[in-house]
């Protein structure tokens, strides 16, 4: 029996992602080394016999899914789930939470200008997010960041597979520089003419 | 200052900004929008003409609104409200950014800006991950499957136990209180139904009566059959039919019975 065979068995008997460790369980033999090498030797293999279905790395976990391009057939089934599409109150503070992690709930609402105490609950009800400490503050805030399910959900290996805080467009060192370089003065003659306009 | 950017300051004073309140996350996202769909410079922010609109936008919506929500637009409207009234005040020649009354409000809003770069991030994340099909996600019996939870039995067991249940019988039905029925009864009726068979449906003590008098009475009986070893009570899993055998030890004066289990012991 290969030992790509073993884990190809495994993966494909499995509706969740799987971790090496939990792979490997499936033979004395294995061990977390030789199962990511079989896992390259099955996906070089799936690729190059152009199957439908490839491995993909979901958090920390592996699991056989269809390849994005096959979708279309897929849906014209009832009974395939559509995945459930995040609230924008839900994406903006799990933004916040992945990039910000450890970070407590007045941090959040002050980012977000409103309360986020409802939708922190339903984060926490559906697992994209835990509580991972407690702060240092007044009453010890409960701080919060992602879980494996959060990684799950977008199809990420980790949170670095999130662009740089400085690659987005919106660049908040754009802000420290407007408040200490070349703009620290952008007021004086054009607030004038706002004022102006505005009166 | 551009051309579309000045018609829209020549619009703004006869014509309020339209927009739906529902719409924003909250008073950042619907100030973010007043200032970048008017392509306004966010470092200088004419804060006369955003507080005008960003109250006339308020004017709608905020009575329906809850009143937690409508407090947070308040509250932004009263910062604005503010920070226009410190603008008023007069200041140094070159005034420091950090000194801005309007600094700490750019701040935020472009913090807010950045994390709905993110926003967009996730949603992408979350639409090519929507593509992704894991096994399992099409059906293959039209009966669709139940959480895995822990139980002992499975549904087809529990349906089958549950159509098994008589129907209640009526109650306006008349039984004369002379027809209860005793535990002895039942114990010969078990005994008598031993001799003849190998071994005897519980049901088949009660059922044909079909009240709960007898179902108790038989129940007693057996048990108690079953702890003096007459029977022996088998059922081979939850809810499936009980089964009455006779049992190692035979009382004087039943009938013997030509079985297996009473040849080994005899």
């Amino acid at each position: 029996m290969k030992v790509e065979q073993i884990v190809e068995a495994t993966l494909f008997a499995s509706q969740t992602p799987l971790t090496l460790e939990e792979i490997s369980r499936a033979d004395d033999g294995l061990d977390v080394e030789r199962v990511v090498e079989a896992i390259q030797l099955l996906r070089d293999a799936y690729e190059e016999a152009e199957r439908a279905f490839q491995i993909y790395q979901l958090g920390d976990g592996f699991q056989i899914l269809t390849r994005p391009e096959y979708a279309p057939y897929l849906e014209r089934f009832d009974s395939v789930p559509r995945a459930p599409h995040l609230s924008p109150a839900a994406l903006e503070t799990l933004a916040i939470i992945a990039y910000r992690k450890p970070i407590g709930r007045i941090e959040i609402e002050e980012v977000r200008g409103v309360s986020a105490s409802s939708v922190l609950r339903t984060l926490l009800d559906w697992e994209l997010v835990q509580v991972v400490g407690r702060g240092e503050g007044l009453g010890r805030p409960l701080l919060y960041g992602v879980t494996q399910k959060f990684l799950e959900h977008f199809g990420m290996k980790d949170v670095s597979d999130l662009p740089a805080a400085d690659e987005l467009p919106v660049v908040l060192g754009e802000l420290q520089q407007a408040m200490e370089g070349e703009r620290s003065n952008p007021l004086a003659a054009e607030t004038v003419d706002s004022a102006g306009e505005s009166s | 200052m551009n051309s579309i950017a000045s018609s829209q300051d020549m619009n703004q004073g006869s014509e309020p900004f339209q927009v739906s309140l529902e719409r924003f996350e909250g008073p950042l996202d619907l100030l973010l929008h007043l200032i970048r769909s008017q392509d306004i410079d966010i470092f200088d922010i004419p804060i006369a003409r955003i507080t005008e609109q960003f109250v006339s936008a308020l004017s709608d919506g905020l009575e329906t609104m809850p009143i937690e929500r409508a407090g947070e637009f308040l509250e932004m409207a009263s910062s604005l409200v503010r920070i226009k009234a410190q603008l008023l005040l007069p200041r140094p020649e070159q005034p420091d950014w950090d000194e801005d009354p309007r600094a700490e409000l750019v701040r935020r809003l472009l913090e807010y800006e950045h994390f709905q770069d993110v926003v967009h991030v996730l949603e992408g994340a979350e639409a090519q991950r929507g593509r992704h099909f894991a096994k399992g996600f099409v059906e293959s019996r039209p009966a669709p499957t139940l959480a895995p939870v822990e139980l002992e039995l499975t549904l087809a067991e529990f349906l089958a136990a549950a159509a098994r249940i008589p129907e209640p019988l009526p109650p306006v039905e008349f039984r004369p209180p002379s027809q209860t029925v005793t535990v002895a009864e039942k114990v010969s009726l078990l005994r008598r139904l031993l001799a003849k068979a190998k071994r005897v449906s519980f049901d088949r003590l009660f059922r044909p009566w079909g009240t709960r008098a007898h179902a108790i009475a038989a129940l007693l009986a057996a048990l108690e059959l079953a702890r003096q070893q007459v029977l022996r009570i088998e059922q081979v899993k939850p809810f499936a039919s009980i089964w009455l055998l006779p049992g190692e030890r035979k009382r004087a004066g039943d009938p013997p019975e030509a079985t297996e289990s009473a040849e080994g012991i005899a």
